[in-house]
């Protein structure tokens, strides 16, 4: 197939699409159909938060890895467990992806080579000129907002701090399947604690779609209890990570020959 | 104090406390809760019995208006029980997602181990 010649050289590396999904059923199949088209060799889990609907059911039908939340956690809660499944099966990279069909899956191509080339965490940012993504007022406000403070707080310039398309290296996927944000704007936190424990994170260009279904998952006084919520996360953990945490092995990824 | 104000007093109190023991006994409130809860309700049963113990108190402690005494210690008491149940909840919800992902994780590998056929003949699809 054409479109898996542009799949970078490590072929090999055992790689998870984590895919948290939160009532997705409309937009899921979609989504997981074009994976399976444009990157074939991935692994693909989807992690069902406590949906009501056949989020579930979607997924496993499709074939690929399906966890379900017994409730809903939020979305770091469905990371966290999509993480730490995928470090458990042995992955050698993670990249995380969005179940609404944002995302164009030929992108992940470009993410991934970013971490063969040494990188830790690869944003997919969707400010960097290619393709054009609409947002609202506050919400860009809010983001011009956040782009000040993680400068200011990671000491390195992104230009998109919320994008949930993102690739990791083993060495972080391990950090997050142990120790990954329950609340809202996990991506932010993440990126911040990732530049802080001196991780190498990258940016990297990427269209995104807007939602084939599904409403933004906030609303502008939520946004504000979050920024709020953020800030208060972020300055704490100014004093408390300055040195690395130790990060236990997960028992079921020793037998995967490391 | 007038005398009906003092046996009100009173009354309330053990109440109280025959009530939080009578939660232990319907076994709705974990031993170590009741001990705190019973041990306060007592403590405010002897100055509701003795207010003039609290008088003492103050006299000894230097301050002149008894009452504040008695405010700024029970304002302090909840403050450090609010900020306790803070910290309980916070560790029980971060067991509780630990377990919801755990569950998530087996229920997996169940279906996993079923599709693959290890577990076809065992009637384990019943209880299901």
């Amino acid at each position: 197939m054409a479109t898996g010649s542009t799949t970078p050289g490590d072929t090999t590396a055992n790689t998870y699409i984590v895919i948290p999904a939160f009532n997705e059923e409309a937009s899921l199949p979609e989504v997981l159909s074009h994976l399976k088209s444009v990157v074939p060799q991935l692994h693909v889990v989807v992690v069902d938060d406590g949906s009501s609907d056949g989020t579930f059911e979607v997924a496993r039908e499709a074939g690929v890895h399906a966890l379900r939340l017994p409730f809903n956690l939020g979305i770091g809660g469905a990371l966290r467990a999509g993480f730490r499944f995928a470090a458990e099966q042995g992955a050698e990279r993670a990249v995380q992806f969005d179940a609404d069909g944002q995302h164009d899956a030929h992108q992940i191509a470009a993410l991934l080579s970013a971490l063969d080339a040494g990188a830790d965490l690869v944003i997919g940012s969707r400010f960097q000129g290619v393709g054009e993504y609409e947002v609202g007022r506050t919400r860009s406000a809010g983001m011009g907002l956040l782009r000040v403070l993680v400068r200011l707080l990671s000491g390195q310039r992104f230009s998109d701090t919320s994008s949930g398309f993102r690739a990791m290296s083993q060495r972080l996927l391990r950090h997050f399947a142990v120790e990954y944000p329950l609340e809202y704007m996990d991506s932010t936190e993440t990126l911040i604690t990732a530049c802080r424990l001196g991780y190498d994170v990258r940016e990297v260009p990427v269209e995104m779609h807007p939602r084939a279904a599904g409403q933004p998952s906030n609303r502008s006084f939520r946004l504000v209890y979050n920024y709020a919520r953020l800030l208060v996360v972020l300055v704490t953990s100014a004093r408390s990570s300055t040195t690395l945490p130790s990060i236990p092995v997960l028992p079921a990824a020793e037998g995967t020959g490391r | 104090m007038s005398t009906g104000a003092h046996l009100l007093l009173i009354a309330v109190t053990g109440g109280t406390i025959l009530a939080i023991l009578r939660l232990v006994r319907k076994q709705v409130l974990r031993a170590k809760y009741s001990l705190l809860w019973v041990t306060v309700g007592f403590g405010l049963l002897v100055i509701a019995a003795w207010p003039a113990l609290l008088d003492l108190i103050a006299d000894s402690l230097g301050v002149n208006y008894q009452p504040a005494l008695f405010l700024m210690l029970a304002v302090a008491f909840l403050l450090i029980i609010a900020v306790h149940f803070s910290f309980e909840l916070s560790r029980l919800e971060s067991r509780v997602r630990t377990l919801a992902e755990e569950l998530a994780l087996l229920r997996n590998h169940i279906q996993s181990i079923e599709t693959s056929g290890a577990l076809s003949d065992a009637p384990v699809e019943e209880i299901s």
